[in-house]
């Protein structure tokens, strides 16, 4: 828990969480679990703010609940991504790449 | 959009499900988070611990789900709403306090602003009314202003402008229409045929005018007004093709007009220019300076106002360079066009932008109030918030419920303020309706509804944003304080300078209600020169035919023969006019050539302008206007000897400065040709013939020779309201084909002519009113909270033994205090700002330094009592029970 719990950049969480879903659909806790894993634990996900941002995310559409059968056969609430959402995944994937383009020609990662 | 509406209506609705949702949700992921602890050696009860502590506590994170979802901002409003009207119910006086100020200050702009909006703002019911131009000549040089124009002066502007698309010209005649046995005098309005064209109006039934019946030996044709076609007419559907013996020719109805304010002048009937005999007259045509009509113009699309008065400049002086006869330089002629819209409405413009600052000012002051008595409860409530704040509540969230709280009492107040503002409404309809046409559309309706939404809502933002912003104390200072008897600093001048702001506002209005009530009463005591009591009027038409010019002259004498024997009638005259008539009031002074012996003009000379009045010899002594030097009329003068004529001291005064006029004579313009000379027999005293704020004239008084005036002037012995119908029958006993109408006392006319005034000074006052009751119902709720507050204090001073006169002396002088100081600042703002009502003054400065102590002396008085009443209080106060309280 101490290693980079560093601050996501605003809107950063939403991209995660899109891309995450991109591949299946997924509970909160899963989603969770495989940022820590893909990131290498780079990055941990504040759980405080996971819930509210999916909340957000459905509410503006992008997103859809349902509930099923989790791995554990306990009853999970799994999110999808919805058309809509797939396309606002595309546009936050290249914004997203045009910043932290410009941010490692800024730092100078070379 | 759907699936927003769906959602928040699923927020709304399905709380239960949206609520185990979430829960479930998140005791789903405690659960995989404390197995995750579990897995890497913790025990359960600390893995469980850990598990709260990530994902930051479970009702803070199921908080912030909540708030992600749309329909929550909508349910904290109806929360917030449901919250405010139980706290209204709870305190049902402050709710009715604040609620009754609202809605008097609301309902009294709303009334107004129907009347601003009905005839400033509202779009012309024409057709681009935006288009039309009334033309107006001037001769500013010689001080006539709006000189009506001739035949070839309309033809003139509609030749030579470029960028009009018509000139329409219109006049006023009244005519008879003749029926077997009786007759009826009907107000007609002779226009252009296209006049109905360019104004774009279409008629109700039948068809207006066309360019054929305007033609000379086209039959003759009627269109009725909405307002005869009902009165007159009962309404008839029929009535197109119905005929009227009208000039001795019989005239056919072609069409009825819609219900629209008709302009310049509400009319009875219209009929085609060719159809007025004098109008038509070869004579008159041919005459540039025979000018009757008014003229309005339809600009060609795109053009503006500007570029046609440039545009209209330059025919002027086209025209007053080719007829220099007509024009002399020296006269200054110029032509104005200014915008039909502003125009129509031009007289009640002034009275209703001031009305409207006025009622604004109520406004204030009724939001000044309602601030307070919030600011009163919100005190009470200082507590409450307190804890609210510690326990997480975000000041931006009592923010927000102070003011759902403050816009649900003023939308209240509103919707209460519009049930007051039809029957104000009326009223202010009633009086004004003598000022412009466009009364008549006066209504409330979507852009009104519109308006007092906005000012509900805007002044419950702005009353509930002071007390709502004053409480920075809410992180919870009062709480740790531990008693709330101790007020803020902060919130305690906010109170007092919304007392001084409103005491300030009140003392302006009062001031300038004192302006106008001390300028109608020196209006009220002007001498009209005349003795107007028991003075009864009527216009006396007869026809031609039957009558003609030598008949009428017997028609006069037996009229007056036959009024004069009818018992209760002291004595009668007929005259062309008679003073405060109406007709002269909107119309101001005539201008009429003439010339005295001996003094020919010089060429640079402005022409001597003068109203000329024909009367029947006993004129003077009906009306009890003086003969100040020389003699008065003589019957002898009615029937033989040399022409004569009287004079007013006024004319004397401009004329013969240094001699007397008696004996001099003078001539008069009668169409380009001179008038023999006619001798001055006799000076007049002046008559405030155009109402009672208007200096007089300059006046000549001719006598009846030939010919018939129409006017008859009874003076009576008895009430003349009571006698008006004995002499309507004996002048319907000489002759039963007379029209008679316009039957009024002169004292009703006096009256009349002083509406203006009168409903300045009036509205002013009942504003004025309106505002000192709201400000000193303030002051009062004012200290009666700040005694309530200082109820410790107070027992203390009391128990160390301050009598009770000294401590109510001493909340009364703090009270009093504030009021002054208001009252000063009003005094200051009222100096700044009654310049603004200078044109409604009469004989009363602006800055009347009486009428100014008179006022402040008057709020003083009523503002100590109200700072009285609460301050008694204090003597209720048990220094005993009020050290104890706590």
């Amino acid at each position: 828990m101490a290693r980079a719990k560093s601050e996501l950049l605003q809107g950063t969480l939403d991209l995660l969480i899109l891309k995450t879903l991109e591949l299946e659909p997924m509970h909160g806790w899963g989603i969770t679990l495989r940022i820590q894993q893909v990131s290498e634990s780079v990055l941990q996900v504040n759980q405080g703010s996971l819930y509210p941002a999916l909340h957000r995310l459905e509410e503006r559409g992008w997103i859809r609940a349902t509930w099923k059968a989790s791995e554990n056969n306990r009853q999970a609430k799994y999110y999808e991504l919805t058309a809509q959402g797939k396309r606002q995944l595309v546009e936050e994937k290249q914004n997203w790449l045009r910043l932290s383009g410009a941010m490692a020609r800024i730092v100078g990662t070379a | 959009m759907a699936n927003r509406l769906l959602s928040i209506f699923r927020f709304l609705f399905r709380r239960q499900k949206m609520e185990q949702d979430l829960d479930a949700e998140l005791r789903y992921h405690i659960d995989r988070l404390t197995e995750h602890h579990v897995a890497q050696g913790k025990s359960r009860e600390d893995a469980l611990r850990q598990a709260r502590i990530d994902v930051g506590g479970i009702e803070p994170t199921k908080e912030e789900c909540r708030d992600a979802r749309l329909g929550r901002a909508i349910e904290r409003f109806l929360q917030d709403v449901a919250y405010g009207a139980r706290v209204l119910r709870k305190n049902p006086g402050f709710a009715a306090a604040a609620m009754i100020t609202l809605a008097l200050g609301i309902g009294a702009n709303t009334a107004i602003f129907s009347l601003v909006y009905g005839v400033l703002l509202r779009p012309l019911p024409y057709a681009q009314g935006g288009q039309l131009v009334v033309l107006h000549q001037n001769a500013a040089k010689a001080h006539i202003n709006d000189l009506a124009f001739s035949v070839k002066e309309i033809a003139d502007y509609r030749d030579q402008s470029h960028t009009l698309q018509a000139v329409v010209e219109h006049h006023s005649m009244n005519f008879l229409l003749m029926s077997k046995d009786s007759a009826e005098r009907v107000e007609t309005a002779v226009v252009s045929a296209n006049f109905f064209d360019v104004l774009g109006v279409r008629p109700l039934l039948g068809r207006t005018f066309v360019a054929g019946d305007e033609a000379y030996g086209s039959g003759a044709v009627l269109i009725l007004s909405y307002k005869y076609w009902q009165s007159h007419q009962r309404g008839d559907p029929a009535i197109i093709g119905k005929i009227f013996q009208m000039n001795d020719r019989p005239h056919t109805v072609i069409g009825v007009l819609p219900p629209i304010p008709q302009y310049p002048a509400e009319s009875d009937v219209y009929m085609p220019t060719s159809q007025c005999p004098y109008r038509s007259s070869a004579g008159f045509i041919g005459n540039r300076r025979s000018r009757m009509m008014t003229a309005f113009a339809r600009l060609k699309p795109g053009v503006t106002t500007e570029q046609a008065q440039a545009d209209l400049s330059v025919v002027a002086s086209q025209i007053e360079r080719a007829n220099p006869d007509v024009y002399p330089a020296q006269d200054g002629y110029s032509l104005v066009a200014s915008p039909l819209r502003e125009d129509i409405a031009r007289r009640a413009r002034a009275m209703l932008l001031v009305l409207l600052g006025v009622a604004g000012f109520v406004l204030l002051i009724a939001c000044a109030n309602v601030a307070n008595l919030l600011l009163a409860r919100l005190l009470k409530l200082e507590r409450e918030l307190a804890v609210r704040a510690a326990l997480g509540a975000s000041k931006a969230r009592l923010v927000q419920q102070v003011l759902t709280e403050s816009v649900l009492l003023s939308v209240l107040g509103g919707l209460l303020g519009l049930a007051f503002a039809p029957p104000a409404l009326a009223v202010l309809v009633r009086f004004t309706e003598g000022f412009t046409q466009r009364v008549a559309e006066v209504r409330i309706d979507g852009p009104v509804l519109l308006f007092t939404l906005l000012i509900s809502v805007g002044t419950g933002v702005i009353f509930g944003l002071a007390p709502a912003f004053s409480s920075h104390g809410w992180g919870g200072s009062a709480f740790h304080q531990g008693s709330w008897s101790t007020s803020s600093r902060s919130r305690h001048h906010l109170r007092s300078a919304l007392v001084v702001a409103q005491v300030a506002v009140s003392v302006i209005l009062l001031a300038g209600a004192g302006l106008m009530i001390r300028s109608f009463v020196r209006l009220q005591q002007v001498n009209p020169g005349f003795s107007p009591d028991r003075l009864l009027t009527m216009r006396i038409s007869p026809g031609f035919p039957p009558h003609t010019m030598q008949t009428v002259r017997l028609l006069g004498d037996n009229i007056l023969a036959k009024v004069k024997a009818v018992t209760g009638v002291e004595t009668a005259a007929m005259a062309s006019s008679f003073p405060f008539n109406p007709v002269g009031l909107v119309s101001g002074p005539g201008a009429s050539d003439y010339e005295i012996e001996g003094k020919p003009p010089s060429k640079v000379d402005v022409k001597p302008t003068v109203d000329i009045r024909i009367v029947s010899a006993n004129y003077f002594e009906t009306i009890r206007q003086p003969i100040v030097k020389g003699r008065s009329f003589t019957v002898q003068d009615e029937r033989s000897g040399p022409a004569v004529v009287i004079i007013n001291q006024s004319l004397a005064r401009h004329r013969f400065p240094n001699e007397d006029p008696v004996g001099k004579r003078i001539r008069f313009d009668e169409m380009m040709s001179w008038t023999p000379w006619v001798e001055i027999v006799g000076v007049a005293g002046d008559v405030k013939e155009y109402g009672l704020g208007q200096p007089a004239g300059d006046e000549i008084y001719g006598i009846i020779r030939n010919g018939f005036v129409n006017r008859l002037i009874a003076r009576t012995s008895l009430d003349p309201n009571s006698m008006a119908a004995v002499i309507r029958a004996t002048v319907h006993d000489v002759d039963p084909l007379v029209a008679i109408d316009q039957l009024d006392t002169v004292e009703r006319a006096e009256y009349d002519s002083m509406a203006s005034p009168r409903l300045m000074t009036l509205l002013l006052g009942i504003f004025a009113g309106l505002a000192v009751v709201i400000s000193c119902s303030g002051i009062a709720a004012v200290m009666a909270l700040a005694v309530s507050q200082r109820t410790r204090e107070i027992g203390i001073r009391m128990a160390l033994g301050a009598n009770r006169s000294a401590v109510v002396s001493m909340v009364l002088r703090q009270g009093l205090a504030l009021v002054l100081a208001g009252t000063a600042l009003g005094m200051a703002g009222a100096a700044a700002l009654s310049r603004l009502l200078s044109t409604f003054l009469y004989g009363t400065s602006p800055t009347d330094l009486l009428t100014f102590a008179a006022v402040s002396m008057l709020f003083l008085i009523v503002a100590a009592i109200a700072c009285f009443i609460p301050a008694r209080l204090v003597t209720r106060i048990d220094p005993l029970i009020a050290l104890r309280q706590e």
